[in-house]
């Protein structure tokens, strides 16, 4: 086949073998005669999912929607999670077998090795204790693991039913005074089932001051689940207002870093697909592929966590930091001197650090205040390699930002205690 | 407009004002209005907020929805509006739904054994039912509205 082009488009002929000639008319009459043969026109009639679809992004009727399937995300979480598994069963498993049955066959409840270990030999549950073996091993399967594997299960229905990009354009505008736009929700949620996913999920915002700002607010304000799940066994009636700290937090310091932060954010264009039945494949796929990985990641982290501390309270380490900074923990945060040991904790795993805390006798409010600030002080080492990945200066600033927020928010807070007469 | 979308909008207006007033009370019980409420197989105990005041706000908004679509319900457009806030209040009762079940499988706290007898599954979804739950029977008429005006088939 041979091509000729001229300057004048209407003139244009296309030559097609040796005496086949056709102007741009027949070309067009041919393609509608090729049309005509091959597609066959319908009509479009509006169905009531097509519509359901349009009320659910639009906020006078998407907002109470959104509110109730976020309402039955963490209700089912709760109640999976808290209630049958872990205080239906785990708890049960753990403290009335599992917790004597080591203390009875691991020899002399003196050594280190048993303090390593098993822990406290007095102790009456697996909280208590703080051994590897025991509180280790019940934190990562007795709680933390059917809170991860509910949430993921949520979150994959979320996503293949497509619910989650119309989310995303309900709070397109509320998320663009923050620097974010509308997307931003996507590794917001993720992050409350594990922050590492989500940090690398921040790729799909298009500047560097949206993945700035988003990395930033997740390794500060946005638990992973594995702490709300430990959360929900150690405060339940407390977690609402922890969480609403650090709803504030994230929307406050999201706008102040917008205004700091240089750069720019663009609109974005969301292509919203219909609704439709998630297929049992996908989410069977997504949610072992996910789950293993916690397992992979997690569990080590928890029990060489748990170690780390015994290790940190032989050497005295612990008694060290509590000391030293006894006047910050007292005074300007308003806990005890002991959340030190927690604190060092949250390093290495949140849920670890939450539960630390359980051992500590302390009030509601300063419990509270000791979760925020848990939550809000550094990200886990997980998190933190994971940013390293996404730039050592983006993790500097990210660290220098966390910890003047830490500093100020968790003042503020011991603040607003000192005013309610609580703290 | 016949005869069977008339009655079926005074129904819809009637159910979402109750559904409204009921979803106001969870709110009000939880705010400390008043204390908590029993009425006949109902119950609001209004002690948890995520429950209460959440969980009553969305029923309130289902309630709203039913109401703001009721005036035309033949109408493809009024009629999601219905349906879309009965699914809000079914959203809520299988969401009391399930915490039931999963509160009923473990047997109780100080039973050596881990799973619950059948009498003691059974016994465990005995009444107070929260408002979500009763009005639960009265909103499944819309999902009866949805397949017998044809809106299913057209889906």
């Amino acid at each position: 086949m041979q091509k000729e082009e001229h300057p004048n488009r209407h003139k244009r002929q296309v030559v097609q073998g040796a005496d086949m000639v056709l102007n741009e008319d027949q070309r067009w009459s041919l393609v509608d005669l090729l049309a005509k043969q091959t597609i066959s026109a319908g009509t479009y009639k509006q169905t009531v999912w097509d519509v359901i679809g349009e009320l659910t992004v639009k906020p006078l009727t998407g907002i109470p929607v959104a509110f109730a399937v976020l309402y039955a995300f963490w209700s089912v979480f709760g109640s999976f999670a808290g209630a049958l598994c872990t205080d239906g069963f785990f708890v049960k498993f753990f403290d009335n077998h599992f917790l004597p049955w080591m203390q009875a066959i691991w020899p002399d409840p003196n050594s280190i090795l048993y303090f390593l270990f098993v822990g406290d030999p007095l102790a009456d549950n697996c909280f208590e204790a703080f051994g590897v073996l025991t509180s280790g091993l019940f934190i990562a399967i007795g709680v933390v693991l059917p809170a991860v594997l509910i949430f993921y299960l949520m979150m994959a229905i979320l996503e293949d039913s497509g619910y989650l990009p119309r989310l995303a354009v309900l709070v397109d505008t509320l998320l663009h005074k923050m620097g974010l736009h509308g997307y931003a929700i996507v590794p917001t949620i993720l992050g409350l089932g594990c922050n590492v996913p989500a940090i690398t999920a921040t790729r799909i915002l298009e500047t560097k001051k949206q993945r700035f700002i988003m990395m930033t607010l997740l390794a500060i304000f946005v638990p992973c689940g594995a702490q709300l799940g430990i959360m929900l066994e150690v405060i339940p009636e407390s977690v609402g207002y922890v969480m609403l700290f650090l709803l504030i937090g994230y929307v406050v310091f999201g706008y102040l870093l917008s205004k700091i932060v240089p750069g720019t954010n663009p609109e974005i264009l969301i292509d919203v697909p219909p609704y439709h039945m998630p297929q049992r494949a996908n989410i069977t796929k997504k949610l072992w592929m996910r789950t293993s990985g916690f397992i992979i990641n997690a569990v080590p982290f928890v029990l060489l966590g748990v170690l780390f501390i015994n290790l940190l309270y032989i050497g005295g380490v612990i008694q060290w930091l509590s000391d030293v900074f006894a006047p910050v923990f007292v005074h300007w945060f308003g806990v005890p001197k002991e959340t030190a040991g927690p604190l060092i904790a949250a390093f290495l795993r949140k849920d670890l650090a939450v539960a630390q805390l359980s051992n500590i006798e302390m009030t509601q409010y300063q419990m509270i205040s000791a979760v925020v600030l848990i939550s809000i002080y550094f990200p886990c080492v997980a998190t933190f390699v994971v940013m390293l990945k996404e730039g050592w200066k983006e993790l500097l600033a990210a660290v220098g930002v966390l910890f003047a927020v830490a500093f100020i928010y968790g003042g503020i807070i011991h603040a607003i205690g000192i005013l309610l007469g609580v703290a | 407009m016949n005869t069977e979308h008339n009655t079926a909008q005074i129904y819809i207006a009637a159910l979402g004002l109750v559904t409204m007033i009921l979803g106001l009370v969870d709110i009000l019980v939880w705010i400390g209005f008043t204390g908590g409420i029993e009425f006949g197989i109902m119950g609001i105990a209004g002690d948890d907020f995520f429950r209460w005041a959440w969980g009553g706000l969305v029923v309130f908004l289902g309630g709203a929805l039913m109401l703001s679509g009721c005036r035309n319900v033949g109408n493809i457009q009024e009629f999601s509006k219905v349906l879309l806030g009965a699914a809000l209040v079914w959203t809520i009762a299988a969401c009391d739904i399930f915490a039931m079940i999963c509160e009923n499988i473990p047997a109780g706290e100080e039973a050596p054994e881990f799973l619950n007898s059948f009498a003691g599954f059974v016994g465990g979804f005995a009444p107070p039912y929260a408002p979500a739950v009763i009005l639960l029977p009265f909103t499944l008429v819309i999902a009866y509205f949805f397949y017998a005006w044809g809106f299913a088939d057209e889906s």
